[in-house]
């Protein structure tokens, strides 16, 4: 954040626990988004087969 | 109090709060909702709840079922209309709470409806609490995104409401997948399916709720500058929701996305359709089935790249090109025909459902860019009118003018031509409606002592 004025190891410290939900809460997402744009793409290539 | 954590201020992030957790709560909720354009995967299942193999003399119509989309459709822009500033002071979590608690309700009253066979249960379930549920969910993350990413804040919408467009690719398969394992040969399987979906739906929204936080007041990204003056069309003042409604901007933006709606959802309905008849031989109903598949794939990568491309072209400028191109795009549809070319066919489909998708993504922030970021969810549930108004007008129109020619003898192959040239001619009504949109009278902006904060100042950090 810009104006954060917190000590140099509390900010790495968040900085490591936010990687760690920013990979949870994008793979929340996107794993069903991307599963159900594979099957969408799968179905319209077996229909153009 | 036992919902303290759903106010506002309990709302607010804590320093080191990555911005980049906003979009996912916002598309925990959006691919849940985004589940009612797959909704025509249960309709011909319900024709069949007592006839199981065969619709029997008991068993709903299909006529009957379409209603349940259109409720929904509905109650979606009145909802986002009326508590669109009951979802802007209350705080995103308490809109994304209601939401998920209608969305889901809505699901599993319509379960009880397929129990007892009453089709009025499901008109209340899922078309009108479903409805509100879509319509609060809908317009709960927009704000926020803009709030958090003042520096693009077309990109930020434009991930949630790409998210409204995905949603059908999940659901449409997990539905079919659910049925399958609940049928039997003396049951469908429908009702169990919209129990487990309904469950779900809560949880999935549930974790957005969770996730979803309001900025700090005061704070920006890191480099971030935000202008000083107002530029020609992007303001740093504020239009209260209801001032809004007085203005011709409000109005103009009405009929732009209206306009660019209609369009696109008069042909979109119509992609099978229209695709087998103007290339008979060429392309089979299988294909066709295909073809629409794909181009829901545009519309859904539209909503994300044209409003990413928004924040740095302008949004009334990305608008412009959605009007010119979409003009030139439409009007050639009839030629890929005459001249038999399906890749000119599909290409200018495939652009065309882009962007409409784009003009959806685009919308909100056109609106923060013109009214100000206070107010945006509010006013936005109120713009959304124009997309229950288009949602009668697109598949109207198109269906009466074909209807209109084939009464008249014009050959199936050539009936949709006069609807493209009509379509083409509302996006040339939409450019110039576009033309008009200039900045808000400084009259209208809320004056200093009226303006409220993101959130009280007395909200402890980090909570």
């Amino acid at each position: 954040m810009a104006n954060d004025r917190r000590a140099p190891n509390a900010r790495a410290s968040a900085a490591t626990g936010n990687g760690l939900k920013l990979v949870l809460a994008w793979g929340f997402v996107g794993i069903p988004l991307a599963w159900g744009v594979i099957q969408t793409l799968v179905n319209a290539i077996k229909a153009f087969h | 109090m036992a919902f303290a954590f759903l106010t506002r201020y309990r709302t607010v992030a804590a320093p080191g709060y990555s911005r980049w957790l906003i979009p996912p709560a916002a598309l925990c909720v959006h691919l849940c909702i985004g589940q009612a354009y797959a909704f025509s995967v249960f309709n011909l299942p319900m024709t069949k709840l007592i006839g199981i193999t065969q619709s029997a003399p008991d068993d709903w119509k299909l006529t009957e079922l379409g209603w349940i989309f259109s409720i929904a459709i509905f109650f979606l822009g009145a909802s986002a209309a009326v508590f669109g500033r009951w979802v802007e002071e209350g705080g995103p979590r308490r809109a994304m709470f209601a939401s998920a608690l209608c969305w889901a309700g809505g699901f599993f009253l319509s379960a009880l409806g397929v129990y007892l066979h009453k089709l009025w249960i499901i008109y209340l379930g899922y078309g009108v609490l479903g409805g509100i549920g879509l319509g609060l969910g809908y317009i709960s993350p927009v704000s926020t995104l803009i709030r958090w990413f003042p520096d693009r804040p077309g990109m930020a919408t434009g991930m949630a409401i790409m998210g409204f467009g995905g949603g059908a690719f999940i659901a449409s398969p997990l539905s079919v997948w659910l049925m399958s394992q609940f049928s039997t040969p003396t049951h469908v399987g429908v009702g169990e399916t919209f129990i487990v979906m309904g469950l779900i739906y809560l949880c999935f929204m549930m974790v957005g709720a969770a996730i979803v936080r309001l900025p700090p007041p005061g704070w920006a990204p890191a480099g971030y500058v935000p202008p000083v003056r107002s530029s020609k069309l992007v303001t740093t003042q504020n239009v209260f929701v209801y001032q809004a409604l007085k203005t011709p901007q409000f109005w103009l933006i009405w009929w732009v996305l209206c306009l660019n709606v209609t369009a696109g959802i008069g042909v979109l309905g119509q992609a099978s359709a229209m695709s087998q008849e103007m290339f008979k031989g060429q392309i089979t109903a299988v294909a066709a089935s295909g073809l629409v598949g794909l181009f829901s794939l545009f519309n859904m990568g539209g909503r994300f790249a044209w409003s990413s491309i928004s924040d740095y072209l302008g949004r009334k400028n990305t608008y412009f090109v959605f009007f010119a191109l979409g003009t030139v795009l439409y009007a050639l549809v009839p030629h890929s025909g005459t001249i038999g070319s399906v890749a000119l066919f599909v290409f200018c489909y495939a652009v065309i459902f882009s962007m409409y998708g784009g003009g959806f993504a685009t919308v909100p922030a056109y609106l923060r860019d013109i009214f100000g970021t206070r107010y945006v969810g509010a006013i936005h549930g109120l713009l959304l009118t124009a997309w229950s108004m288009a949602g009668i007008f697109g598949p109207v129109l198109v269906n009466y003018i074909r209807e209109y020619n084939i009464t008249h003898g014009v050959a199936p192959a050539q009936a949709y031509n006069i609807t493209m040239y009509v379509m083409a001619g509302l996006l040339v009504i939409g450019f110039i409606c576009n033309a008009f949109v200039r900045a808000v009278d400084p009259r209208h902006y809320l004056k200093e002592t009226e303006r409220g904060g993101v959130a009280p100042a007395a909200a402890p950090a980090g909570e």
